[in-house]
């Protein structure tokens, strides 16, 4: 075990510093073809309101080989672990969170890629990431995700990674088609009650009793299964895809039905279920220097909100969503890179009593900027990132400051500051402000 | 006086065409320094130089296919290995770990030190810029070809490049980079002139100074050169997360 481990770190180094005419010295060929990498993280979070707190001591560690066999042929295995210190250094969380939260080993990815001349294929445990913009879920549709500390972390932190059949085919010279099937219709990871991030729930008042039955769905299945494509096209410069998925909603609606109980009053049912959805939509990016501009659209088909209408027999109504954003990079003075980003969720029909966080309305509009800069060399990197619901005022502020102490360790302070009332988005974690520590050390 | 402008109107006509040609001849064969062929993989090393700090190297592999399609994969040092950059002509991608995807950018963003995207996805001159040929001069006792390069299209990295290129071989020697404005934004020397493949001299060398901050430089080092095919999927920017 320990020459293994030798050997991985044998081949990681050597992956690392290899460049220009550096000799490769006399490692055998089998050993050069195995590539190891990783990183361990320690993540401290500081709650700045009532009860001012720490809400985060979470030490990550982050392993992934990749073995390749040929041009044609290689396979990779990714796996990340963590234990949070906070739920044994505080008492602030009930048990089912700690049970949730607070520690993990993961199998990230587990992908073997085969190509032959234009075909390509990837089988196995993956995230799929569709779409142009970066810290948006657009067209990102495949992956379901990972909002237990709401969205946080990094995006490939947030997606869960599936079993999938992913497929590529080249058409033409920068025209691919890409297919993808899976069996697995993991459902997005929520916060359970009395975590730091929980989200506020639908707004039901019901005078009966209410029973709620748990998700409980096999998330393996291939009478559920999903997929989709994606037509993918250059020309001109202009960078255009075209997408189609099927899948079961990633996020629980809640049925309700009524269950008589006579003589006692009725009891209501809350049944989450994940309705079929049928997204259709496009990307589009082009630079136009020094400036990129990109959009995205998608409409689910088939999108089911909970409502307070009491006169709605099951409690949910179908409502079509259209989501898209419009965004622009651009670079200011003194080196500052902008990022602005308008996007908007469209509902097709009232949005009356409908109280999901994140629709405002009929329309729920959010402007989105980030700034970026780097000093010393970029070792010295600030940014900023502000994000508003136009609606309500409700907003996100989340300042970053990093620096990098050598090619392989990296720190970061930074702050995430919410505000807005309850029910918006942002506002609903009005009171989970915080700062926040990162070590990260790579090899 | 009519006569005069006629003939040198005249003059312009003929000669001008035959002018550009050469220039643009001048600037191909120069090219034929930067690149060892027309499918090859080659590693750059750029070491980053500032008064008062130690220097930083950062490496890259790079696979070139048909004079404007590049992949650079980052390799060292680790915090940036994972990423990858796509280059199809004039359009550019940035493939980040934490991001998961490919997001398009410009080629004009820096990307270490002196360094901007273009110069690591891209050694091809001739297909970016129109060359005019200026004059001769002597440039470090060398004689050379001056000329004046002016970017086909605003999605080229610099918008004029001034040109010297030695008149005996036809290898570059300097370069001057100008944004739009007319300001010097850097200033190129090539150098370490290599068979490195057989039958073909390369410089291996190119040495970027700040335009104002003359101790601000960045040295790119080419080495590791394997001529061969390189598959279509590492120009398909789908493909760039099975890449890395």
């Amino acid at each position: 075990m320990r020459t293994l481990l030798v050997l991985f770190l044998v081949a990681g180094l050597t992956g690392a510093a290899a460049a220009a005419d550096e000799p490769e010295g006399d490692v055998p060929d089998w050993l050069k073809a195995l590539r190891v990498r990783g990183r361990v993280a320690e993540e401290f979070a500081y709650r700045l309101h009532d009860p001012g707190d720490v809400s985060k001591l979470k030490t990550l560690g982050w392993l992934e080989g990749k073995y390749t066999f040929s041009e044609a042929a290689n396979v990779r295995v990714a796996t990340r672990g963590y234990y949070d210190a906070v739920f044994a250094a505080t008492d602030r969380y009930p048990d089912n969170v700690q049970r949730n939260q607070e520690k993990e080993l993961e199998l990230r990815e587990a992908i073997l890629t085969l190509s032959h001349g234009d075909f390509d294929v990837r089988v196995g445990r993956q995230q799929i990431v569709w779409g142009e913009a970066i810290s948006t879920f657009v067209t990102d549709v495949v992956n379901p995700k990972d909002f237990r500390e709401f969205v946080l972390p990094d995006f490939t932190e947030l997606r869960i990674p599936i079993w999938a059949l992913d497929g590529s085919w080249r058409l033409a010279r920068n025209v691919t088609l890409e297919g993808v099937w899976t069996p697995d219709t993991t459902h997005n990871r929520l916060p359970k009650k009395g975590a730091e991030f929980q989200f506020q729930g639908p707004a039901f008042q019901f005078r009966n009793p209410v029973v709620r039955l748990p998700d409980g769905e096999d998330e393996l299945s291939l009478a559920r299964s999903e997929g989709g494509f994606r037509l993918s096209a250059l020309r001109e410069g202009w960078d255009v895809s075209l997408i189609y998925y099927d899948e079961a909603d990633k996020t629980p609606v809640l049925f309700q039905r009524r269950v008589p109980q006579p003589p006692r009053p009725d009891v209501i049912v809350l049944e989450p279920r994940h309705p079929r959805l049928h997204i259709v939509g496009f990307t589009v990016a082009k630079s136009v220097e020094p400036v990129v501009i990109r959009s995205e659209v998608a409409v689910s088909v088939g999108k089911r909100y909970e409502t307070t209408d009491r006169g709605d027999a099951d409690g949910v109504v179908r409502r079509d969503t259209i989501d898209y954003l419009i965004g622009v990079d651009f670079p200011l003075v003194w080196d500052v890179d902008g990022a602005l980003q308008l996007s908007q969720k469209i509902l097709t029909g009232d949005a009356g009593g409908l109280t999901r966080p994140g629709v405002q309305g009929q329309v729920t509009t959010s402007l989105a900027l980030r700034l970026t800069t780097g000093f010393f060399d970029n070792t010295l990197n600030p940014s900023v990132l502000f994000v508003i619901g136009v609606e309500r005022g409700d907003f996100r502020l989340s300042p970053r400051l990093e620096w990098v102490l050598s090619g392989s360790l990296t720190m970061a302070v930074g702050a995430d500051v919410f505000e807005g009332g309850r029910r918006t988005l942002y506002g609903q974690f009005d009171r989970n402000d915080r700062v926040t520590f990162t070590t990260t050390w790579r090899f | 006086m009519c006569k005069a402008a006629l003939g040198l109107l005249l003059a312009l006509v003929v000669v001008s065409p035959a002018a550009a040609d050469e220039a643009a001849d001048i600037v191909r064969d120069a090219d034929n320094y930067r690149r060892p062929g027309e499918s090859f993989v080659w590693k750059i090393n750029i070491t980053s130089h500032e008064a008062k700090k130690a220097p930083s190297t950062d490496g890259f592999e790079v696979y070139v296919k048909d004079r404007g399609r590049s992949l650079v994969k980052f390799i060292a040092p680790p915090r940036n290995v994972g990423r990858s950059l796509l280059a199809l002509g004039r359009d550019l991608w940035i493939f980040l770990p934490d991001a998961g995807k490919p997001v398009r950018i410009p080629f004009s963003q820096r990307l270490v030190g002196q360094v901007a995207n273009g110069d690591v996805a891209r050694a091809d001159y001739s297909g970016d810029y129109d060359a005019k040929l200026l004059g001769e001069e002597i440039v470090d006792g060398v004689p050379c070809h001056v000329l004046d390069l002016k970017a086909k299209t605003k999605e080229v990295t610099y918008a004029g490049v001034k040109y010297w290129v030695a008149k005996d071989g036809r290898r570059p020697v300097k370069a001057e980079f100008y944004a739009a404005t007319g300001t010097l934004l850097k200033t190129g020397t090539f150098d370490g002139f290599k068979e490195v493949v057989p039958g073909r001299v390369l410089a291996t060398r190119l040495t970027l100074a700040d335009g104002i901050r003359k101790d601000k430089l960045s040295v790119l080092d080419y080495g590791g050169i394997v001529v061969r095919d390189i598959p279509e999927k590492y120009f398909d920017k789908n493909s760039m997360k099975s890449l890395d």
